[in-house]
């Protein structure tokens, strides 16, 4: 499940990318018009007229209503997010309204402003000098919607996690960049989501440092394969001392998201394998539903065998 | 048959001969034939473990099934210096919204079942099940739902039957235990 927020400078292919991921995902994309038909009942044309030229208009009160315009607008996108597996937020100040939900992910869509201008002027048929103007227009007006509604800076790098320039990215190359981002984002907070009620430690967002030759080479196997794999994502405390200290934990290596399972590889020292299988029962005990298999030294060489017949 | 295994090869005991694989397959063709009685189902064997048991136990299913191979190998990757498994002969059936079992000659830790079952997956059958002639419990890393299995093994060494060592031993007709001549 992902919350795509799109911050685009006029020109820079942001619809594009935002119709692409659409269709990978199947899902809607939460534009101003859908947001203006949709989102405040019906509007006389004047009003729609005057949300979609200024910012402003977007604090006064809706008549017969403490609320503002503003205050509907995140309230309903909020509530769709809340309901659809996926969604696509198109401009809308998204990226600030979604800056703290953990499912949201927020991307900045631009290019050089030769690049821009080029691209509208050869797609409306029109000369540089009114390319550059409308492209100006444009964004301004994005600025200034979320700099009115929330004091924000739409061009501050702290409001992304993932910014794109399609001077040389292509619309397909900046999809795949951001599935593989939202795939990987949404796998992180499952994992989180599921135990974060009690004491397991989340080291999802380290960088993979292998302790051994051994591991490396086991996620290389994985790779192989095509299955995706965390390494040592979590530290399951097992043993807690009388006053509630850890006392000991156990970190399996590698977890399989797919297919819900820990590994642990015992490949090193088979002296640890007893203990190592009982620091797994203890886990599966302490922690309903969390599955621990033991990688005995007998599998890897066999896969490492393999791996070696195949190429590897 | 020890003609068929060359020189550095020998057998120490044969441990599931042809009588006792023909009658376990036999078995397995007929309960899949009650289970799938009156369902569209598509039996794939895997190359080449599974040519022997795929072509007998096809035969033991009295069902109108549609059947086909697949293969998978090792491919060199721009963004892998090891390469990664690819399909190498893929299916030409239409799987989609079909029950689907996927006939293997052996399971050990499940990798490759896993990888088979995942590229299968994204032509949308009914659902995928697994069928394997010999399968080691105890070695499973993935959780999958093997639904038929012949024979439980343990980590001896075996040939014949389809399975081999370096391509030798597949055409025994027999599954032996193999020792190595020093």
């Amino acid at each position: 499940m992902a919350i795509i927020t799109i911050s685009r400078l006029n020109g820079s292919l942001g619809e594009e990318l935002a119709d692409q991921l659409k269709s990978r995902l199947q899902c809607e994309i939460i534009t101003r018009s859908y947001a203006l038909e949709n989102f405040f009942g019906d509007l006389p044309a004047e009003v729609t007229e005057r949300l979609n030229e200024s910012a402003k208009y977007f604090l006064t009160t809706l008549p017969d209503s403490n609320e503002t315009y503003k205050d509907i607008l995140i309230k309903r996108l909020k509530q769709i997010a809340s309901r659809r597996e996926n969604i696509i937020i198109m401009g809308l100040g998204g990226c600030v309204i979604f800056k703290d939900d953990p499912r949201a992910v927020s991307i900045r869509v631009y290019a050089d402003e030769k690049t821009r201008i080029d691209r509208l002027s050869r797609r409306y048929n029109i000369d540089e000098e009114e390319a550059e103007s409308s492209i100006a227009i444009g964004d301004r007006k994005h600025k200034r919607f979320v700099s009115i509604l929330f004091e924000q800076d739409l061009s501050s790098s702290d409001l992304y996690d993932l910014a794109l320039n399609t001077d040389r990215l292509s619309v397909e190359e900046c999809a795949d960049a951001v599935m593989a981002l939202i795939s990987k984002h949404d796998l992180r907070q499952k994992i989180s989501m599921e135990t974060q009620d009690n004491k397991v430690i989340d080291h999802q967002t380290s960088n993979v440092v292998f302790k051994n030759p051994t591991e490396e080479e086991f996620a290389r196997i994985l790779d192989m394969y095509n299955i995706e794999w965390m390494y040592e994502p979590k530290t399951f405390p097992i043993e807690w001392d009388s006053e509630g200290n850890i006392k000991m934990a156990f970190s399996p290596d590698f977890y399989l998201p797919k297919f819900n399972i820990y590994l642990e590889l015992t490949t090193m020292d088979q002296k640890y394998v007893t203990k190592k299988n009982k620091k797994a029962r203890m886990v599966m005990e302490l922690y309903p539903g969390t599955n621990v298999r033991i990688v005995y030294k007998k599998d890897f060489l066999a896969l490492a065998e393999r791996f070696k017949q195949f190429g590897g | 048959m020890t003609d068929v295994l060359d020189g550095s090869l020998s057998i120490n005991k044969i441990v599931y001969d042809r009588d006792v694989i023909n009658q376990r397959v036999l078995e397995l063709g007929k309960k899949i034939t009650e289970d799938y009685h009156g369902e569209e189902v598509v039996l794939i064997g895997v190359i080449k473990g599974a040519l022997y048991f795929f072509s007998d136990l096809t035969k033991a299913i009295d069902l109108p099934i549609k059947i086909d191979m697949i293969g998978f190998g090792n491919i060199p990757d721009t963004t892998s210096k090891t390469g990664v498994v690819r399909i190498t002969k893929d299916i030409d059936v239409d799987i989609t919204d079909k029950h689907v079992i996927i006939v293997e000659d052996v399971i050990r830790t499940g990798l490759t079942t896993a990888y088979l079952s995942s590229c299968l997956e994204s032509k949308k059958p009914k659902d995928i099940s697994l069928c394997t002639l010999l399968l080691n419990p105890n070695r499973l890393l993935m959780t999958i739902p093997v639904k038929y299995y012949g024979f439980e093994i343990d980590d001896r060494w075996l040939i014949g039957y389809g399975l081999d060592n370096n391509e030798i031993g597949r055409n025994l007709p027999y599954i032996a235990e193999l020792s190595r001549k020093d």
